[in-house]
């Protein structure tokens, strides 16, 4: 049969090389063929879950900030400080973590949707006009971010003044001085030339971009033991190759980055520089629960548990 | 399928009907095909809902709503007397003026659509009274209007760097060359036209008048500011520029000249709202047929026939162009770029072309796509604003579409009509 | 501006309580179209005002627009449909005989019509989805599928504007572009 994998980034970006090696896996193992849809030519990211939702499509990839307006709980991945800054500690998180393999796997099988996989795409870094060392550098800066409350609390806690603009305006944006920063991993300010019109990029380790691949759940439930296991392995190849593939990623884009504009300023703040920052996120923890109540509270507490398993 | 779909929208236009309705059952035909039935055609509405979605949309009824207060009142007239003291008497002037100030309102407001109308609705009538006939008004504001998608900021650049992994400042440098050239020959074709035509000019007038009008134009000045000081000055985007124009037509018209009434604002506000329906379920209908093709993979199919892989530099840059001048003849210009670029960028990189001469060549493209038949979203504009017929909208069109693809082989041929600039602010 | 009458322009040919159900609609359109184009103008410049004066964004006004333009898109088709304004390439249709015109007009009418009433259907069909995928709009936090409502209802409309076309055109002798405009582009020169 020929299946069909939307995603949310472009092709050579961290989703499209995770969904490139996931058909190469599937196209390998069995007769099935995997159709590609990169950013945008299916629609945006709700638009590409809903089609998955129906069966229009066999496969998405869309990260859980997104689905926010789905599944609230989602969210927590935007708590800032959660995930640990080490790679290792944070690949074992996502390999062991309860919280992912099993509680989000019935939250997301409640929307119809087989959670087959969660894998981070890199630190989020934050471009800025000026130096960051501390909130109060932030102070009056305009930080654009998606349009989603616990990340505009996250900035209003960091001393920033949040501002939610529409992906396409972001650059123009940027160059125009109505927005002043904004945060992304580096694969992604490298691929879309934020830091032409930035100046500054910084590392405050407050969170990894964190996504999630699913498919429709009829569809995967009405497949045989042996395509099913054929997905399951796939999605173990390319989880492997991803984590792979982002060793160093951070230093190449970084590297590219420095390559097209050598006058680019880059820092990763020290303990001691984040802990302002760290102070101001118990807040925005604060917030997601009353967002989401005693179901977000549960999973953010096996959350932390699973983090404790892998930071010991 | 795709020929089938293609015929069928084409039959139906050219039958009569809305022009929403071959968009809507080619998009039909195709959901009923892919999905063997109507079980999927709730995604149409999907799409409906997607098309328009962008933040940047909102744009347009701004700019119609302002252009629409300050044409009714006094603004637009005192702004085009103050210019035409400078270039009454030169044969074209006014059609240069309209062009140049279409390519200026383009360039900063990123908006073709919202261009035709903001200086086409005060506009038109000034060069039909002036003399020149309808079909080279209508064609000039179209194609004039264009020349925006090549000066920044370029909607159509950004998710092509993007796309494509090339500096976005440097396609921005690269469109200026062209966009200018084009500036340059739309104009050289107006006096000519306005010469062939005999369209009158007026006497020459003093530095005395000029000075009177450039006075009586003080306060209406301040719409250039606001658009440009506004948007280059980091104050708003060109969509929140829109509105605050809005804002300062009311305070001149009702206020400062009295020129208008509450009821006629309330008008103006319904006539915009009108306009606004008329286009944009177009732009929804464009987006669910431009669904099709897209999960049909039909530009795909149609390329892997054409066989871009062993051609040389020149054949795949002559290859692009045709593709994205068809493409866009059917489907919105950036889902085009979305689709289509990736198909062409490991040729584009095998024959060592420079990405931003492709970009700058594809988003010339993309502005002829969107001012060519059948299907352009500025014509469509055009024929609401203004209520004239689709041809007559697209009759005048032919010389200026030559010198649009004149331009496109002319850099094909002399990429540096783009690289220069380029080459120079980036030292390459 | 308007060269008719105000009252005149959502007077409707329908007998009786459907007239008055017709002549209703037509106000709301008016009515919903120009207050949605002031409200769009109102959010925007607040946020600016917001963002400039104050340095606080308005974090639901891009949402809150984007409602906006649903209900002046789906307002404005059946106000375009009722005043003829659909845009439409009728260099051919122009050329034919009258006789032939009529027929065409009509046949339009219907398809045009039934394929506006299968948009209303799925449009149906697609909020009932997203209502039960329980999606909310980030930063106000409402149902999606709220902003959704007046979608069928604009399908709906528009559909029911198309086939009193038909139906005007096989019972009066003259051809009508829509219910309350004769063919021919000087009669709609008429401002709304
Ligand atoms: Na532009
Ligand atoms: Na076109």
């Amino acid at each position: 049969d020929t299946w069909r994998y939307a995603f949310e980034e472009a092709l050579t970006d961290v989703q499209g090389m995770y969904a490139t090696k996931f058909k190469e896996e599937i196209e390998k193992n069995s007769d099935h063929e995997l159709e590609l849809f990169p950013y945008g030519t299916l629609g945006e990211s709700a638009d590409i879950m809903e089609q998955a939702q129906a069966g229009i499509l066999q496969f998405v990839d869309q990260s859980p900030g997104f689905t926010g307006a789905l599944i609230p709980e989602a969210q927590v991945f935007f708590v800032p400080y959660l995930l640990p800054n080490d790679p290792e500690q944070l690949n074992e998180f996502f390999r062991t973590s309860k919280a992912i393999n099993e509680d989000f796997k019935e939250l997301y099988a409640q929307h119809g949707l087989e959670l087959l996989t969660m894998f981070p795409e890199g630190a989020v870094a934050m471009t800025t006009q000026e130096p960051v060392t501390s909130p109060a550098d932030l102070d009056g800066v305009k930080v654009r971010v998606m349009t989603n409350p616990l990340l505009v609390e996250t900035y209003k806690a960091f001393g920033a003044t949040p501002t939610p603009l529409p992906w396409g305006e972001v650059y123009g944006g940027l160059q125009t001085n109505i927005i002043q920063g904004q945060e992304n991993p580096a694969f992604f300010i490298e691929s879309t030339k934020m830091y032409e019109v930035t100046d500054y990029i910084t590392y405050a380790g407050h969170s990894n971009f964190t996504t999630a691949v699913m498919a429709n759940k009829d569809f995967y439930d009405g497949l045989g033991e042996a395509d099913q296991k054929v997905i399951q392995d796939a999605t173990d190849v390319a989880f492997e190759y991803i984590l792979d593939y982002q060793q160093g990623l951070d230093e190449d884009s970084i590297a590219k980055i420095k390559e097209a504009k050598p006058e680019m300023n880059v820092s990763v703040l020290t303990e001691e520089q984040r802990a302002p920052f760290k102070a101001a996120a118990t807040q925005v923890e604060a917030k997601f629960i009353e967002m989401t109540g005693d179901s977000g509270k549960a999973i953010l507490d096996q959350l932390k548990a699973d983090l404790e398993a892998v930071t010991q | 399928m795709a020929a089938t779909i293609f015929l069928a929208m084409i039959i139906l236009l050219l039958l009569g009907f809305p022009m929403m309705i071959p968009l809507i059952i080619g998009a039909f035909i195709g959901f009923y095909d892919l999905f063997n039935g109507v079980g999927k055609m709730d995604f149409m509405v999907q799409q409906f809902m997607a098309g328009i979605r962008p933040a940047s949309l909102i744009a347009v009824p701004m700019f119609i709503f302002a252009a629409d207060i300050m044409t009714r009142g006094h603004s637009a007239n005192r702004l085009i007397d103050m210019v035409m003291s400078f270039v009454g008497h030169i044969k074209g002037g006014l059609a240069v003026s309209t062009a140049t100030a279409c390519t200026l309102f383009g360039a900063v407001s990123g908006s073709t659509q919202a261009t035709v109308v903001a200086v086409g609705s005060p506009l038109r009538p000034r060069m039909l009274k002036a003399g020149y006939k309808d079909n080279f008004v209508l064609a000039l504001i179209v194609n004039a209007s264009d020349i925006a998608f090549l000066i920044p900021p370029s909607i159509g650049m950004i998710i092509y760097g993007v796309v494509s992994n090339t500096s976005i400042s440097e396609l921005f440098i690269a469109g200026i060359g062209p966009g200018l050239l084009i500036l340059v020959l739309f104009s050289i074709y107006s006096m000519i036209y306005a010469t062939i035509h005999n369209v009158p000019t007026e006497p020459k007038a003093s530095w005395g008048e000029r000075l009177g009008a450039v006075k009586q134009a003080v306060w209406p000045l301040g719409f250039p500011v606001i658009i440009v000081g506004g948007i280059y000055g980091g104050i708003f985007s060109p969509t929140e520029a829109a509105a605050v124009c809005v804002l300062y037509a009311l305070i001149l018209e009702v206020v400062v000249f009295r020129a208008i009434s509450v009821k006629d604002v309330w008008d103006t506000a319904k006539s915009t709202g009108l306009i606004t329906g008329v286009v944009f379920i177009l732009v929804g209908a464009g987006a669910a047929f431009s669904w099709v093709i897209s999960f049909a993979r039909i530009p795909q199919e149609i390329l892997s026939a054409v066989g871009v892989a062993d051609m040389s530099a020149i054949g795949v840059l002559f290859v692009i162009s045709i593709a994205f001048f068809v493409g866009c003849m059917f489907v919105d210009p950036i889902v085009v770029i979305l689709i289509l670029v990736p198909i062409f960028a490991p040729v584009v990189e095998s024959v060592g072309l420079d990405p931003v001469l492709v970009g700058t060549i594809i988003t010339l493209q993309v502005a002829i796509g969107s001012a060519t038949p059948p299907f352009g979203c500025d014509i469509f504009t055009a024929m609401a604003v203004f209520k004239r017929p689709y041809i007559e909208v697209i009759r005048g069109t032919p010389p200026f579409v030559i010198i649009l693809l004149a331009v496109a082989v002319a850099l094909i041929f002399f990429p540096d009509i783009a690289l220069f600039l380029r080459d120079l602010a980036f030292e390459k | 501006m308007a060269d008719k009458p105000a009252d005149n322009e959502h007077s409707s040919d329908l007998p009786g309580i459907l007239g008055i159900i017709d002549s209703c609609i037509s106000r709301l359109e008016a009515w919903g179209l120009a207050l949605s184009v002031i409200l769009m103008a109102v959010n925007t410049i607040a946020n600016v005002i917001g963002r400039f004066a104050f340095g606080e964004s308005l974090f639901f006004s891009e949402e809150v627009n984007r409602i906006l333009i649903i209900l002046i898109t789906f307002a404005g088709i059946g106000y375009a449909a009722r005043h003829g304004r659909h845009i439409r390439m009728s260099a051919i249709y122009d050329a034919l005989p009258p006789s032939v015109r009529k027929v065409f007009m009509v046949v339009i009418a219907i398809i045009s019509s039934l394929c506006l009433f299968a948009l209303c259907y799925f449009s149906v069909l697609y909020i009932d989805k997203v209502a039960s995928s329980g999606r909310v709009l980030p930063s106000l936090q409402i149902p999606v599928y709220w902003i959704y409502l007046w979608v069928p209802v604009g399908f709906f409309v528009t559909g029911v504007q198309y086939a009193l076309t038909a139906v005007k055109n096989l019972m009066q002798k003259d051809i009508y572009l829509s219910t309350k405009v004769l063919e021919g582009y000087d009669d709609t020169e008429v401002e709304l």
